[in-house]
């Protein structure tokens, strides 16, 4: 008895979620559809390294240092990186709706961002994360604007007016592949389906900036979603202003959602499962969740794209993968509706 | 005398073109529990959030302590404007210690203090309701949430506590202890404004009332109580008897 509240309170505190990113990341570095490097051939390189003098001028271990520091690494940061935002930002999304039915894509983000950046990509006209957090700030002003003031009471109609803005953004993005040029039109596609095989340090080093500042700017936030999640009222209440807290709150989920999408395209249905199941396991106080949804998002996504390079022979795009995953949870929760979670 | 808390002059209301009240004065005391009563629809609750800055005025002025709520800096307005409202929809299940935590939202930063969490505890105790700290506010009943909220209120610590019918779903127990622990704070440093629908606990628990009837601010005639059996009646537009009780008096239907 004693003992099962230690657990469970072990469980609560979520520290344990901080041990799950460390291993994964090392053995992740193990694994990839490369043939010129089984697994076996990496753990013998590495042990020659540590056993040998000259191991630098190892031609074996020269190959492992590129895979795993220009090939894996990167991906694998890209990947935690977007991974952990995308849960991060959907669980702010949530608590500032009030609403656990929406996420950076449902919400329009993520297309508003896309054909962003897909216009950037086209025309060159600015810079590519500029442009895709304009647009990606401009699709949730959509969806907001249009489910109206009712949006506080009913959950739904953020949903449908999220879903008509996200329409409207694909649709306008299919218009500019079609005007692009070949070239370029290849490029737009590659990403638009949610891609991470095409991870570089630069693209690491493009999400870096606006990422840290969105989630550091919604960790400072974390005790205020739980103020705003009680509801605008509720908050005036006591004598906080929501709607400029909210607007905070909104614009720095865009920035580091908008960057990541223009990173790594389109990952349907992440930002909403991931909370969930986050608040299954250490409850709705976002001063714990919010952490926690770092490590485990990045983590989650980490073994989704670990298992899509290294299962088959060719790459499903990870968005795909999520939205077979998001979608039925998504469902799930539309049925509980009537058990009094919304 | 007693210097007023809440004071309205030449304050009018409309939803839209629809006028709730017009051309009302009223001055509220400090450190005293006032009562508004009135009919359904009657303009209560919009006189209460109008009277705590929650909604402006369409022409007069609304001030709390002589100051306007619009020129209050948040921590300020915290500390001197708490709200309870009437419904709450509650969509996540947090811990009843974390709503009650977030009644100091308006008076720290981004983070609660170690204050913070004393006060909060503290209200818990006051309001007896320690032994729900725990539980998820969403698994209370209707009448838990209520007095959850409004120990949210009192952790808040401002010095005007406007409620809006904070008995709607309290049980006989909860009624009392929570209008005594109200009344008693009153006698200290708070000042005490809520809707009740039930004269017999506004009777019982308050110190001054103010009746509403037709957009109308409607005062007994001189020599009249508050609990004048024909003025009553008038007000709530159906026969009423009274019987004396404890220098007031109850309420029953004639």
């Amino acid at each position: 008895m004693e003992k099962k509240a230690i657990n469970s309170r072990w469980i609560k505190s979520g520290f344990w979620i901080w041990l799950i990113p460390i291993p994964l990341i090392l053995a992740s570095l193990l694994v990839g559809p490369s043939d010129v490097m089984p697994v076996s051939q990496f753990i013998s390189s590495c042990w020659s390294a540590l056993t040998s003098s000259n191991f630098q001028s190892d031609p074996d271990f020269s190959l492992m240092l590129t895979i795993v520091t220009d090939v894996r690494l990167s991906r694998i940061l890209l990947t935690f990186l977007v991974g952990g935002t995308l849960a991060v930002s959907g669980s702010s999304l949530q608590a500032v709706f009030r609403n656990p039915l929406v996420d950076p894509f449902i919400l329009g983000i993520a297309s508003g961002a896309a054909f962003g950046a897909a216009l950037a990509l086209a025309f060159s006209w600015i810079p590519v994360p500029v442009s895709a957090f304009g647009f990606g700030f401009l699709a949730v002003w959509m969806s907001i604007h249009f489910a109206g003031k009712e949006a506080e009471h009913s959950s739904v109609n953020l949903v449908l007016s999220g879903m008509m803005v996200s329409g409207i953004f694909t649709a306008l993005l299919t218009v500019i592949q079609f005007v692009s040029d070949p070239f370029r039109l290849q490029t737009i596609i590659h990403w638009t389906m949610g891609n991470l095989h095409q991870a570089t340090w630069t693209k690491v080093n493009l999400l870096l900036i606006p990422v840290v500042a969105g989630l550091s700017g919604l960790f400072l936030f974390r005790w205020r979603l739980n103020v705003l999640a009680l509801g605008n009222e509720e908050a005036k209440a006591v004598g906080v202003n929501p709607e400029r807290e909210k607007l905070m709150i909104l614009i720095l989920a865009t920035l580091a959602t908008a960057a990541c999408v223009a990173a790594a395209g389109i990952i349907a249905m992440f930002g909403l499962f991931v909370p969930h199941l986050v608040r299954m396991l250490v409850g709705p106080d976002n001063r714990k969740s919010l952490p926690a949804n770092f490590a485990l998002g990045g983590s989650f996504l980490l073994i989704i794209d670990t298992a899509s390079r290294s299962l088959f022979q060719f790459e499903i795009p990870i968005g795909v993968f999520t939205m077979f995953l998001g979608a039925p949870v998504f469902l799930w929760l539309m049925k509980k509706k009537s058990s009094g979670w919304m | 005398m007693t210097q007023s808390a809440v004071s309205l002059q030449n304050c009018s209301f409309s939803y839209g073109n629809q006028p709730v009240w017009t051309d009302l004065s009223v001055d509220i005391p400090e450190n005293q529990f006032s009562v508004i009563l009135g009919r359904n629809g009657s303009g209560k609750s919009t006189l209460l959030r109008v009277m705590a800055g929650l909604l402006k005025p369409s022409s007069g002025t609304a001030l709390v302590h002589g100051k306007n709520p619009d020129d209050l800096s948040g921590s300020e307005r915290a500390g001197h404007i708490g709200f309870l409202p009437q419904f709450h929809r509650a969509v996540f299940p947090f811990s009843v210690r974390d709503v009650i935590l977030t009644g100091r939202a308006g008076r720290s930063g981004f983070l609660p203090t170690e204050k913070d969490h004393e006060i909060s505890e503290a209200a818990l105790h006051q309001t007896g309701i320690f032994h729900l700290a725990d539980k998820p506010y969403t698994q209370l009943s209707g009448g838990e949430q209520q007095l959850v909220m409004a120990t949210r209120i009192l952790a808040q610590q401002p010095a005007v506590i406007f409620l809006d019918e904070p008995t709607s779903h309290l049980d006989l127990y909860y009624q009392s202890a929570l209008l005594s622990t109200l009344k008693s704070l009153s006698k200290d440093q708070f000042t005490m404004i809520a809707v009740l629908h039930d004269p017999n606990l506004a009777f019982r628990f308050g110190d001054e009332f103010f009746f509403l009837r037709k957009g109308k601010l409607v005062k007994p005639e001189s020599g009249q109580e508050s609990w004048d059996a024909d003025f009553l009646s008038g007000i709530f537009d159906t026969p009423l008897e009274t019987i004396p009780f404890e220098g007031k008096a109850f309420v029953v239907h004639r």
